[in-house]
């Protein structure tokens, strides 16, 4: 077995320490920043008892403690499983985080579904025609990509297509799933309207979600071919490739077949980087432009609002998932690589 | 097969998938729905704070508004109250007993009848919760006493001192009735039970309104399905009402333009004002709404220099509230005249300042404030109207030798800064502006809560006068026993206001509601004491 115990409890701990200082850090943050949260959480009252209100709902959140007690207790309930409700919506803050964090998973999905093949495929394309014309076109155009910034992009796509009478906004037609009785299952409205059946529903979700995620493709699809291009070029030079082709092996499993699998380490390592940093594209581009929900709006409103247990609750969720990608990135690695131990 | 031929095939195949899945999308995305259900999507501006009918105070309004009941409804057209679940109603000549016969055959969603009991336990929660924590609108229900169950369906209600209670039962919060069986379908022990709170709150009802909830997500949309046994569905006559009415939370105008313009939205509470126009010459139609929500400048008369009164003046003088209303709203506002919006109760008229710069010089001497002379103001970020209102007040101040200092921030943070003028005047703006809209049809909604010291949480001028705050108590007092004396008090309150430049009305929101050919919008199905709620059940869609 290539991963050991030892990696495992380090990782563990080693994610444990990060979340304890990120959830220190981001709850000073807020809480010392502008704003009271517990006139939201009295529901910014009214009447004549409204510093009753305020200063019982201050009670209520532990807001009146000593601030390093307010960062114990959150801390400690943090690791319960206790966050509590959002501030803003009056909701538990982990169903508000879940059904937005499956929002923009999907999204980074498609995103990858597009990225992932056409980037490796374009990747070793160049490689093939190393130094040649392609090559250079490929290149340049991996550089533009990797390079071009996701918002403006976006920005770019969303309005060509609403001159073009096309309206990519949300995640779905609201008149077309309810008039089709579409009752999302997992939250992953691909999946969810396959398993209703709902046609009608999935063809909508996806022309609407194809847009957003071409815009936050640029920079993994950039950076793949770029990526692929070096490490196949430096594989194809190989030995055990050279003889492939002294006996004769299609030229098709030479690359897709050797050389492909030769590289594949390298990129799950770059694909698990880009992804991880994709999620801020994504939060940057899914609700400012398309309208749709997912994190990036959630926690411009949670600061709006004041919302500190939402705003920390997804700054938790940013890190345990660029902690796990990571280590899943090296588990990945390790069960594909002979050479790498864990 | 060679490497080069399997590659050819494989391209044609890929061409072929492309231009397959292309044309299915095409069709389906192109292609409306065949069902023959009514669904209507309006667009709504901002997120749902909660949807608790005895505690929400807040922007759950447009969801509660549909789902919840009050006893009677103001119309302010008419100036009188309409009868809801309560057909009856009258008081005892002191105003202080009122009794109200309820309407028979009124079913909750949750299939309980509507009788004497839910009126008291609804009552009785939000008038409790309200004494127990300061938070909802309870406070509409502070003099009350007694909520006597006569029978099954009528209602004594006892009050510790005249009121109008006719108005109080019609009020924007805290009025609505709800099913008593959400105690036990929520767990509660009883009505003070935060687990009835949140049960509410996670988009559980128990309302006996003309839709009901079928999809809760406060943060994006709220599904909610007409409610076929609902008591009022013969009354109102209209075979074209929704089944399914979806309240979409877009924050953004400029989106509310583009769903408008693709037909995923039906009705747009928010577009920019600077497309209305091009909106009408597309085809679609515009209800105008007066609302009751205006939009008022605190002066800090607490602190140098706006603390003196000739200072303000000079300020009030330099406003052009007609220009300010064409510029900043874009013509979609009223100027203010007093306090109290147009066509509220004791909306008084003249009471605006018709004095241009060459006043203002005048009052600035006598003021005896040296210029030039550096003054902050504060408003709330994302409202463009008042920033652009800002932007022009600076300019003309800038001609009086006052530089205005504009502080723009979010909300919370405004309102944390703000009301800082009761314990730090020196650290506070001088100006600020802030909206209001009223819970209850009555001007000491507007004036208590703005202008009283008692309300510290909302009187952003840090204003106190012992002779303003006995004209408006007695006048609240006198709203039981004699109405019209009452309003004579109001305004003499304003008045007063007006002649201290304390605050000033700037204008009256006009709101564009924005809609689409399928959909029509009779008079009835809006109301500006009830902002944002459209009254679904008068409005008739096509299929």
């Amino acid at each position: 077995m290539p991963i050991s115990l030892n990696y495992l409890l380090k990782r563990t701990a080693w994610i444990f320490l990060v979340v304890v200082g990120v959830v220190i850090f981001s709850y000073m943050a807020i809480i010392l920043s502008p704003g009271d949260p517990a006139v939201k959480w009295a529901g910014n009252p009214r009447g004549p008892n409204a510093s009753l209100a305020i200063e019982l709902a201050r009670r209520e959140l532990g807001l009146d403690k000593p601030l390093f007690i307010q960062v114990i207790k959150f801390v400690a309930d943090v690791f319960t499983g206790n966050i509590g409700l959002s501030i803003a919506y009056k909701i538990p803050v982990f169903d508000v985080i879940m059904r937005r964090l499956v929002a923009t998973l999907e999204l980074l999905f498609v995103t990858y579904l597009i990225a992932i093949p056409l980037g490796v495929f374009l990747g070793i394309r160049s490689a093939i025609h190393r130094n040649g014309r392609l090559d250079t076109v490929l290149q340049s155009l991996g550089t533009v990509l990797a390079n071009t910034p996701t918002f403006w992009l976006g920005a770019w796509l969303f309005l060509t297509l609403v001159l073009l009478g096309a309206y990519p906004y949300g995640r779905v037609d609201p008149k077309i799933a309810t008039s089709t009785g579409f009752h999302p299952i997992t939250g992953f409205y691909l999946i969810d309207s396959l398993i209703e059946g709902n046609l009608l529903v999935f063809t909508n979700v996806l022309s609407k979600i194809i847009p957003p995620a071409i815009a936050i493709s640029i920079y993994p699809l950039g950076v793949l071919i770029r990526l692929t291009r070096a490490l196949a070029s430096d594989a194809l030079l190989e030995d055990y490739i050279r003889a492939s082709v002294a006996w004769g092996v299609s030229r098709s499993v030479i690359i897709w077949r050797y050389a492909l699998k030769a590289i594949t380490p390298g990129l799950v390592q770059v694909i698990g980087l880009a992804f991880a940093y994709s999620l801020v594209d994504a939060m940057a581009v899914e609700y400012v432009v398309f309208g749709r929900e997912g994190l990036g709006s959630l926690l411009v409103d949670s600061l709006n609002y004041s919302d500190f247990r939402l705003a920390v609750g997804l700054v938790i969720v940013v890190a345990v998932f660029y902690l796990l990608v990571n280590t899943l990135t090296d588990i990945i690695q390790a069960l594909i690589d002979p050479k790498v131990r864990l | 097969m060679t490497w080069r031929v399997r590659r050819y095939v494989f391209v044609g195949v890929l061409i072929l998938f492309i231009i397959v899945v292309g044309s299915i999308t095409y069709y389906y995305v192109s292609t409306p729905p065949t069902t023959r259900q009514r669904v209507v999507v309006y667009a709504y501006n901002d997120r749902i704070t909660g949807i608790d009918p005895s505690i929400e105070d807040d922007t759950g309004l447009v969801i509660i508004g549909l789902v919840y009941e009050q006893l009677l409804r103001y119309n302010p057209l008419t100036n009188k109250l309409e009868p809801v679940l309560a057909v009856a109603w009258n008081s005892s000549e002191d105003g202080t007993e009122w009794v109200f016969r309820l309407r028979e055959g009124v079913v909750f969603h949750d299939g309980t009848p509507l009788n004497a009991t839910a009126v008291k336990l609804s009552i009785e929660r939000a008038r409790d919760v309200y004494r127990e924590t300061g938070r909802g609108a309870g406070y509409i229900w502070e003099a009350v006493t007694d909520v006597e169950v006569v029978d099954e369906y009528t209602i004594k209600i006892k009050l510790e001192y005249p009121q109008r209670l006719d108005l109080l039962v019609a009020a924007t919060y805290a009025a609505y009735i709800f099913s008593p069986k959400a105690l036990s379908s929520s767990g509660a022990s009883s009505y003070l039970d935060k687990k009835l709170e949140s049960w509410f709150n996670s988009g559980n009802e128990a309302g006996s309104g003309p839709y009901t909830i079928e999809y809760y997500r406060p943060d994006s949309e709220v599904r909610l399905k007409k409610f076929d046994k609902w008591w009022g569905w013969s009354l109102v006559n209209n075979t074209r009402a929704p089944d399914y009415v979806i309240v979409k939370i877009l924050p953004d105008p400029q989106s509310q333009y583009n769903g408008l313009i693709s037909g995923e939205i039906d009705i747009a509470s928010s577009v920019p004002r600077d497309y209305v126009s091009l909106l009408l010459s597309k085809g679609f139609k515009v209800h105008n709404l007066t609302s009751y929500h205006n939009y008022l400048l605190f002066f800090n008369v607490r602190r140098y220099p706006t603390n003196i009164t000739e200072f303000r003046k000079a300020i009030a003088c330099s406003l052009n509230l007609e220009e300010a209303v064409k510029l900043a709203m874009k013509g979609f506002g009223l100027r203010g005249s007093g306090i109290v919006p147009h066509g509220f109760p004791g909306f008084t008229e003249g009471l605006y300042y018709e004095c241009g710069l060459s006043e203002a010089m005048q009052y600035l001497n006598e003021s005896g404030v040296q210029l030039p002379v550096r003054i902050e103001l504060l408003y709330q970020v994302d409202y463009e109207e008042t920033r652009i209102f800002a932007e022009m007040l600076q300019s003309r101040l800038k001609d009086l030798n006052i530089d205005l200092v504009l502080n723009p921030q979010p909300w919370s943070q405004l309102k944390e800064i703000a009301k800082g003028v009761w314990e730090n005047p020196d650290e506070s703006p001088h100006l600020v502006i802030a909206d209001w809209w009223p819970t209850i049809p009555s001007p000491y909604d507007y004036l208590y809560t703005m202008f009283h010291s008692d309300s510290k949480e909302w009187n952003f001028a840090g204003y106190e006068d012992e002779e303003f705050e006995e004209l408006i108590d007695r006048a609240w007092e006198l709203e039981g026993t004699n109405y019209s004396e009452a309003l004579n008090l109001y305004k003499e309150a304003q008045v007063k206001l007006f002649n201290e430049a304390v605050g000033i009305n700037l204008w009256d929101e006009v709101r564009p509601f924005i809609h689409n050919a399928r959909v029509e919008l009779p008079d009835e199905c809006m109301n500006p004491l009830y902002m944002y709620v459209i009254y679904f059940q008068y409005v008739r869609v096509g299929t």
